[in-house]
């Protein structure tokens, strides 16, 4: 009896400090409303609430929706100059990231644009303060990848190496931030007022173009001090449809007119479309490279094969040497994409600048006279032997 | 390797045209473009092809890098197929108007315009202006 009456005082001990632990959680430090609670395409939205006087207020918004993030980390290291050719690999980063600040902190978003390139997403957090407050994606699962050469010409990522501890993943995390929005304006802004009793409004302005679905929205001035979860919608309405895997939405019109527009040209100067469409794509809409990459690259698998078969129906095709050349380029093409992911956009645009300077000039040697000429000749024997060919076949059909 | 076609023969050095075409096919995979125009030029210069021999062959060389580029590339989530289903049609149709324009448009005029958008795209790439 004293001992059932003994477990029963410690229960009742138990519940109530875990209700009592509850309620604290129940009741956030930071009030926090929406103006609205649905978006078309984008749009802007209030912020309002109240959070402790005379500190700072940092507001997170991030997209439910998540994309693929990756970075390849080839700096050498600052202590022993070794490069660590480490893949950073995520699936979970958020379609849209962007943490607020006081507008005070200004000063410090524009030195990180006036970085350039090499500006670092931590250093301005730390700056402004945010780091305590940066926490969405801060725990997304990362996976790395020891990349080797060898495992690079056979074509694998690499041995993955084990998961990183909770500090490590959260500065990684923030590299990866930077290496899929790239621009300091994209994932930090200066738009949160402050008055001196602790109420603050932000007027957050959600760029066209984002991931639909549900979007989160939370205020923290340090690690512990936070308001509850608020969330609002964002639509996207057709023609505007979002590229899941891009992480993009866009008015499908618009590739389909540059495709086709550039397929024609492609087929009029003689070469395929994918070097004019490329370039294009990646600069008229915010797309990851490896993605125009991977999805050109099959929309002309269909001409390709129709062109093949149109030859070898006049017998214009030696197999033997396409086939050879083919399994050399079989195995090149079995290596290039997994290069793709290890460049960033810019090394990706660079490199392709040059490749279209050699092309221009061999589209230029082929408007010489010498090569005209030359040409001419030629033409007139494919055609003599096309004649020859087509009725050859005509004649076979025929008997 | 000894090319014979429609009663002419052609000596040409294989391995050459081996290391090209395994190398075009690289930058071409991971950049994502056809290598046409780059196969072109070494057929016919590197290993002194006739055209009428290149324009079939090198299109079936190059379609063993756009099956296996593609396929890698879908291996490692980088296709988006609603993307893929916005450019396919545009591709197709594009292929068959584009004949029809071909007739009534020198190709020599349709490759300097070419090369100045090439140029011009280029130089915008490389962060010139």
């Amino acid at each position: 009896m004293n001992a059932l009456k003994k477990t029963l005082i410690i229960g009742v001990l138990v519940l109530l400090t875990f209700s009592t632990a509850m309620a604290q959680e129940e009741a956030p430090a930071i009030s926090l409303n929406l103006d609205k609670t649905v978006l078309n395409n984008g749009g802007d939205i209030i912020v309002s609430g109240k959070a402790p006087a005379g500190k700072p207020v940092f507001i997170e918004v991030w997209a439910e929706q998540k994309v693929k993030a990756s970075r390849f980390d080839s700096d050498p290291d600052k202590e022993t100059g070794k490069r660590p050719y480490i893949l950073y690999l995520t699936e979970a980063m958020p379609a849209y990231y962007k943490i607020f600040m006081p507008k005070d902190r200004q000063p410090a978003i524009d030195a990180a644009k006036n970085e350039g390139k090499k500006w670092s997403f931590s250093k301005t957090l730390k700056e402004t303060g945010a780091d305590a407050a940066y926490s969405a994606p801060g725990m997304i699962a990362i996976d790395r990848c020891q990349a080797s050469l060898m495992g690079s010409i056979i074509g694998s990522r690499g041995d993955m190496l084990c998961p990183m501890d909770a500090s490590e993943n959260k500065k990684s995390s923030m590299q990866l931030v930077k290496a899929r929005f790239r621009s300091p304006e994209k994932i930090m802004g200066a738009d949160v007022d402050m008055s001196p009793d602790g109420t603050f409004t932000a007027h957050i302005k959600i760029r066209k173009g984002l991931a639909p679905g549900k979007y989160m929205v939370a205020a923290r001035v340090d690690k512990d001090i936070k308001s509850r979860v608020a969330s609002f919608e964002n639509t996207i309405k057709l023609p505007n449809i979002y590229l899941s895997n891009a992480g993009t939405s866009l008015n499908l019109l618009g590739p389909f007119f540059l495709t086709l527009a550039v397929s024609i040209f492609g087929v009029l100067m003689g070469a395929g479309g994918g070097f004019i469409l490329n370039p294009l794509l990646l600069s008229i809409w915010p797309l990851p490279h490896t993605i125009v990459a991977g999805t050109v690259m099959p929309t002309v698998l269909f001409s390709q094969g129709s062109g093949i078969y149109n030859y070898s129906k006049i017998k214009f095709i030696h197999w033997k040497l396409g086939i050879s050349i083919g399994l050399a380029m079989l195995a090149g093409s079995f290596i290039g994409p997994k290069l793709t992911e290890l460049i960033t956009l810019d090394q990706f645009k660079f490199v392709f600048g040059w490749i279209l300077i050699v092309l221009a000039a061999l589209m230029f040697w082929q408007t010489t006279p010498g090569y005209l000429e030359k040409n001419k000749k030629e033409q007139a024997i494919l055609k003599e032997f096309k004649k020859k060919a087509e009725e050859a076949a005509k004649t076979k059909a025929c008997s | 390797m000894i090319v014979n076609f429609w009663g002419q023969e052609f000596k040409i050095n294989i391995v050459i045209g081996c290391i090209g075409g395994f190398l075009i096919a690289i930058i071409s995979s991971m950049f994502g473009f056809g290598g046409g125009p780059f196969m072109v030029p070494l057929m016919t210069v590197a290993l002194g092809l006739p055209m009428y021999i290149v324009v079939g062959s090198s299109l079936l060389a190059i379609f063993f890098n756009t099956l296996m580029g593609t396929m890698r590339h879908f291996q490692f989530g980088n296709f988006d197929l609603l993307f893929f289903l916005i450019m396919f049609p545009a591709a197709i149709l594009g292929g068959y108007i584009a004949p029809k324009i071909a007739q009534r448009v020198s190709p020599t005029t349709v490759k300097r315009v070419a090369v100045a958008g090439l140029l011009i795209l280029a130089l915008n790439l490389l962060g010139v202006y």
